[in-house]
């Protein structure tokens, strides 16, 4: 029995990912007493809600066997609509802000999913392009000035009340939950989340099987560009500025947690829980470093060389499972 | 052989004049003049002397897309030369700064280079069933960290003793050295890519790299090799690079891979692999960089550049195959 | 109200050069079990693709129970209750048992996907057809045979009334084989009406009603399964004797060019020794996954077996690529013509000498002049029916690709020749072609291992029989002693068991 329980969860991605979390977080607790107290655990998942919530569109779009680079571009474009929107005294409401920003965002991302189904663009190269041009747009808008705080009126308030949860749990960490367990459901138990699946599993029996591929690749960008939308909109409001560079670079964040969390970068294979998880050892990593003594400054080394190493563990473990399952034929 | 039908076939090949001009590479000719014109209509400065002048920053980009033409043609992709660019630069302006020798430090930036290229070539060629885009993204990140750590708390180098480097800046009248390092690079490249075997094999294994295994091609090694010289290629590009800007950055070459794809695409090279051409690559070059040189001069915003650049990548990816759509639709 | 569930009259399906259905008509009868037997290329594949609207047929009517039918695509298909079961599974490798059975018609309520019904509606499915494996399995861990069983629960699930099996026999093993037997007895008793294809005539004898032939993309004939003999069928399939079609030369055998002893690759294949002399043709045999493409493989460098040895004309040679293999004049033809043995974009000239660029390359420039005299030489030598050597290769018919492949390996320097499958997927013209010059091959004293699922096509042209039965060798045949039973019987078990 013991020994069918820890096959389990070795055998399980989530259960090894829950296990090394975990572990990590016993880790610099040892070094950082003050880790696990609520406040600091609240505060991290604040100040990571916007790539755990981009993480959930990069698993739809990995699922499905693409990739997009473009996501930091697209949150910059809807931040920088919603700073000049407060700064000029055009909207001050905040729930038609958020709105203008997942469509902003959804826009972009309708453009890219496009491109990709239609244009027959490789993902990496049409993402790559619409990086620089969503980015550029973000700069255009700015106009060479930025939304500080002062200009963010009432806005930036957002991030710190406690509205939507009910008094208890703050603003952002209420619409990560929303978003995972929304995310949660469809992927589960919706049919349009099997034909995600089956898209990056087998494109071409999903076709011949009577599934609209392109349609299905045109909503995953879509998602994952109304996700990135709202997290502009949620990032100006936990920054409390909004400038055309925010988030540069940090969409290698959200791929590397999902590369930690099991998303396989062909297609067909990845969850929920794994982004989840996934994009929480990323964080608490960051958090470690420098308690070890490891510089701020090595941090993107260190995550390129993580995400290296998955990939290759993975390729690994496959090929001696592989091994293994030979082994098994009997000649 | 008995009963045969005493067939002949033709070993001529079919040629025609009209065929060259409505070409590819004819309509880039065609758009190299009509950019030239454009520029001359919109900047009174742009004028042979002061191109020339800013020319070299640009053409060390051109060392990259030889390289990542290549690498396009075997099927594949390169996103990490940037990174590799600004490690090199950096290595060689610290080891300049550290008083090694000038000639010392060039040998240094290029192995750098190739080392950096060799890594690549190892890894995708060790485990195969990893996808090139996914390793160069993830050694992007970490060559451009290394550098990070190498350029400290400050984030950037300059040169204390640039005599060397300056002296890599000449000219032979009006032309700057890196014009006929580009062009002896260029007809090295063009030459191997068409009429050797080497060249060939390239063509197979982006065309079909199974039936190139089967008749014998050493396919792993050859992209090893691929990878390298794209390494050491960068290392160069590196070298002339210090020579103009006297320094380097953590930003040193971002974008460069963007410029090399987008240049390589534009210039007929498909992104599937076993198709293109390096001479229209070259003159899509040429475009680009007179391009950028005359809305340079008219001040027009760096950021519109990007936007317009990366328009450009998207169209020159998605015409050539709606044109193929709309022939086998007639057909 | 039509007898027949479902019809086809004078149905025709034309793809870019070539007609891969002509007129053909079909019938069948409501909980009828019904054969449809055809060389490779005959036009069974497209045949059931238009039945599962895949494809649109061009010209010809389909009716199901007596009413015209017209499938604009596979969604039509299924909605009439139309399934097929394929050779090689179309699934998804990373997702379940039970996802795989229900993807596209998934159990659901209030649309919320009920997972725990779904999986004991899948496992129920799978204790129906004696399955020894569980609904949550994943489906890239299962054999060729068991995600076969997969695909026949997926049929089942959509209380498909017509059922198309796509040689569901070529995997598997005897028991497996009566396993399968039992399942179409089930079905037919439930009133579920079945088409299937095979080569086999022991399926077409033990389940068929009635036997329809294509041949050559046209429409032969429907006989009653009890009232026709296997030299009928085949005349009927092949259209002329057996004698006629196999040119098999009297060859003096020279001494030994080729011997491989005790080779083993975990998984695939284990112990295989065997000796090939100058001038013979060596058939080797075995039902689909016995592993002799997987021999042939290891033996010319493709890939790495884990143990055994080869020698070339009694010297030992060590092989880790298929460049090696060349060197030592060992030449592969490919089972998968179009995947391995040809760049379908290139012209015919420059895949043929892509194996010997070097050959007359100086200081490894190309020599394009002699390259196209080369190419030229041999393409006609082979009788290849194209224009110009610079003709794309996909522009060519399945023979005259073969015959490329054949031409390719002509021009390299052999001593043995391994063809496996070479006249898979060719129409009767060009094998007739193929099967002279492996005659000739073999009166120039090469070599020649051949690796044939036909087996008329082994009896007819070889020498010797090796049969390979799960990764062994569990039979070697004279020429004179093999009949296909006794091949068939060595391809089914062990005796050495």
């Amino acid at each position: 029995m013991e020994k069918k329980l820890l096959k389990k969860i070795t055998g399980s991605r989530e259960a090894s990912l829950f296990l090394v979390l975990v572990i990590l977080c016993m880790v610099i607790q040892i070094f950082s007493p003050s880790f696990l107290t609520a406040k600091s655990i609240l505060d991290m998942l604040k100040n990571n809600a916007v790539i755990m919530i981009m993480a959930l569109g990069m698993l739809c779009v990995l699922l499905v066997g693409g990739i997009d680079i473009s996501i930091t571009s697209t949150l910059a474009l809807s931040g920088m609509t919603v700073g000049m929107l407060l700064k000029y005294n055009i909207i001050h409401n905040t729930l038609l802000l958020f709105l203008i920003a997942i469509l902003v965002g959804a826009i972009c991302g309708a453009i890219i999913g496009f491109v990709v189904a239609r244009g027959k663009v490789l993902p990496i190269i049409a993402t790559m392009g619409f990086m620089y041009i969503y980015r550029g747009l973000a700069y255009l808008i700015a106009r060479s000035q930025w939304a500080s705080a002062e200009n963010l009126g009432g806005f930036k308030n957002f991030a710190l009340e406690k509205e939507l949860g009910l008094g208890i749990l703050n603003n952002v960490i209420v619409i990560v939950l929303v978003c995972y367990i929304i995310f949660f459901a469809v992927m589960k138990w919706t049919r349009i989340g099997r034909r995600i699946y089956a898209v990056g599993s087998n494109p071409e029996a999903a076709a011949v099987s009577g599934i609209n591929t392109k349609r299905i690749k045109l909503l995953v960008y879509t998602l994952m560009g109304m996700l990135a939308g709202l997290c502009g909109a949620l990032a100006v409001a936990v920054y409390s500025s909004a400038q055309p560079n925010m988030l540069y670079g940090k969409e290698m964040d959200v791929i590397a947690a999902c590369v930690i969390g099991g998303v396989s970068m062909s297609g067909g294979r990845g969850t929920v829980a794994g982004a989840l998880l996934g994009s929480l050892i990323l964080a608490v990593i960051a958090k470690a470093l420098p308690l070890v003594g490891i510089d701020s400054i090595v941090q993107n080394t260190v995550k390129g060389c993580i995400i290296l190493a998955v990939i290759i563990f993975n390729v690994v473990a496959q090929r001696m499972m592989q091994k293994e399952n030979l082994k098994g034929r009997e000649m | 052989m008995a009963e045969k039908s005493g067939r002949t076939i033709s070993a001529q090949a079919e040629q025609s004049w009209k065929k060259s001009l409505l070409s590819w590479e004819g309509m880039l000719v065609f758009l190299f003049f009509a950019v030239n014109l454009l520029c001359m209509i919109i900047s009174p400065s742009y004028k042979l002397t002061n191109v020339l002048r800013e020319m070299p920053k640009y053409l060390t980009e051109v060392f990259l897309l030889l390289p990542m033409a290549y690498i396009l043609i075997l099927g594949e992709i390169d996103l990490s030369v940037g990174a590799t660019v600004c490690l090199s630069a950096t290595t060689a302006c610290l080891a300049g700064n550290a008083g090694i020798p000038f000639p010392v430090v060039i040998l240094i930036g290029i192995l750098v280079g190739t080392a950096c290229g060799l890594f690549n070539g190892i890894a995708v060629s060790l485990f195969t069933e990893l996808p090139s885009m996914i390793v160069t993204l993830a050694t992007m990140i970490i060559f451009r960290g290394i550098a990070e750590i190498a350029l400290g708390s400050g984030g950037s180098v300059s040169l204390k003793h640039n005599e060397g480097f300056r002296a890599l800046a000449g000219k032979i009248g009006p032309i700057p050295y890196i014009f006929f390092a580009v062009l002896l690079a260029a007809i090295i490249f063009i030459f191997i890519l068409s009429r050797t075997s080497f060249g060939r094999k390239l063509y197979a294994i982006g065309s079909n790299r199974t039936t190139s295994f089967y008749s014998g091609i050493h396919v792993q090694k050859i992209r090893l090799v691929v990878y390298s010289v794209t390494g050491m290629m960068a290392g160069i590009s590196a070298m002339f690079l210090v020579s103009v800007l006297y320094g380097a950055n953590t930003t040193t070459g971002t974008g460069f891979e963007l410029d090399a794809i987008a240049m390589a695409v534009f210039g007929g090279i498909s992104t599937a692999g076993g198709k293109g051409k390096l001479t229209g690559a070259m003159i899509s070059a040429f475009i680009i960089i007179c391009l950028r040189i005359g809305l340079g001069q008219i001040n027009m915003n760096p950021q519109v550049i990007l936007v317009i650049l990366g328009t450009l990548l998207i169209l020159a990816v998605m015409i050539p195959e709606l044109l193929k759509n709309r022939k086998r639709k007639q057909a | 109200m039509s007898e027949y569930v479902l019809e086809l009259k004078g149905v025709t399906k034309i793809f870019p050069g070539v007609k891969a259905l002509d007129q053909v008509h079909f019938s069948l009868k409501k909980g009828e079990v019904h054969a449809l037997m055809g060389e490779n290329g005959a036009g069974k594949s497209t045949f059931i693709k238009v039945i599962t609207g895949v494809h649109r047929a061009d010209e010809g009517e389909i009716f199901l129970d007596g009413n015209r039918a017209e499938f604009k695509g596979p969604k039509d298909a299924q909605a009439a209750g139309i399934a097929a079961v394929y050779q090689h599974p179309t699934s998804y490798p990373d997702l379940t048992v039970t996802e795989n059975i229900f993807m596209g018609h998934e159990i659901v309520n209030n649309r919320m996907i009920q997972w725990k019904r779904m999986t004991q509606e899948a496992d129920k499915l799978l204790m129906q057809l004696n399955a020894d494996f569980k609904a949550a399995d994943e489906m890239g861990t299962l054999s060729v045979a068991q995600q076969q069983m997969v695909e026949i629960a997926k049929a089942l699930s959509t209380q498909a009334r017509i059922i198309i099996l796509d040689e569901p026999t070529a995997a598997l093993t005897k028991n497996e084989s009566e396993d399968l037997y039992r399942i179409v007895d089930q079905l037919k008793a439930s009133g579920v009406s079945i088409i299937f294809i095979s080569h086999r005539f022991e399926d077409m004898y033990r389940l068929a009603d009635r036997v329809t032939v294509f041949r050559d993309s046209r429409y032969i004939g429907t006989y009653e399964s009890g009232g026709i003999t296997n030299g009928e069928l085949i005349k009927a399939m092949v259209g002329r004797e057996i004698k006629d079609l196999y040119p098999k030369p009297e060859v003096k055998t020279g001494p030994e060019v080729l011997k491989v002893e005790n080779m083993s690759r975990t998984g695939y294949f284990k112990d295989i020794s065997f000796t090939l002399h100058q001038g013979e043709i060596l058939g080797l045999t075995g039902l689909v996954g016995a592993g002799r493409t997987e021999v042939a493989e290891s033996i010319c460098g493709i890939t790495k077996p884990d143990s055994g040895n080869v020698y070339i004309e009694g010297k030992h040679i060590s092989i880790k690529h298929p460049a090696d293999a060349m060197r030592e004049g060992l030449v592969l033809l490919p089972e998968d013509r179009q995947r391995a043995g040809l760049i379908l974009t290139w012209g015919l000239g420059r895949n043929l000498t892509l194996p010997i660029m070097g050959k007359y390359a100086k200081c490894g420039i190309t020599n394009e002049k002699k390259e196209c005299e080369t190419a030229k030489q041999l393409l006609e030598e082979v009788d290849t029916k194209a224009v110009s050597i610079f003709d794309p290769a996909n522009s060519l018919s399945g023979g005259n690709q073969q015959k490329v492949v054949v031409a390719k390996a002509l021009s390299q320097e052999m001593k043995v020749v391994i063809m496996d499958e070479p006249t898979k997927g060719v129409d009767v013209g060009a094998k007739a072609e193929i099967y002279q010059i492996m005659g000739d091959l073999a009166k120039k004293g090469y070599g020649i291992l051949l690796i044939s699922s036909e087996m008329p096509e082994i009896l007819g042209m070889s020498d010797r029989i090796l049969v390979m039965c799960n990764g062994r060798l569990s039979g070697e045949l004279d020429r004179g002693e093999a009949t296909q039973e006794v091949i068939l019987q060595h391809a089914m078990e062990r005796s050495s068991q």
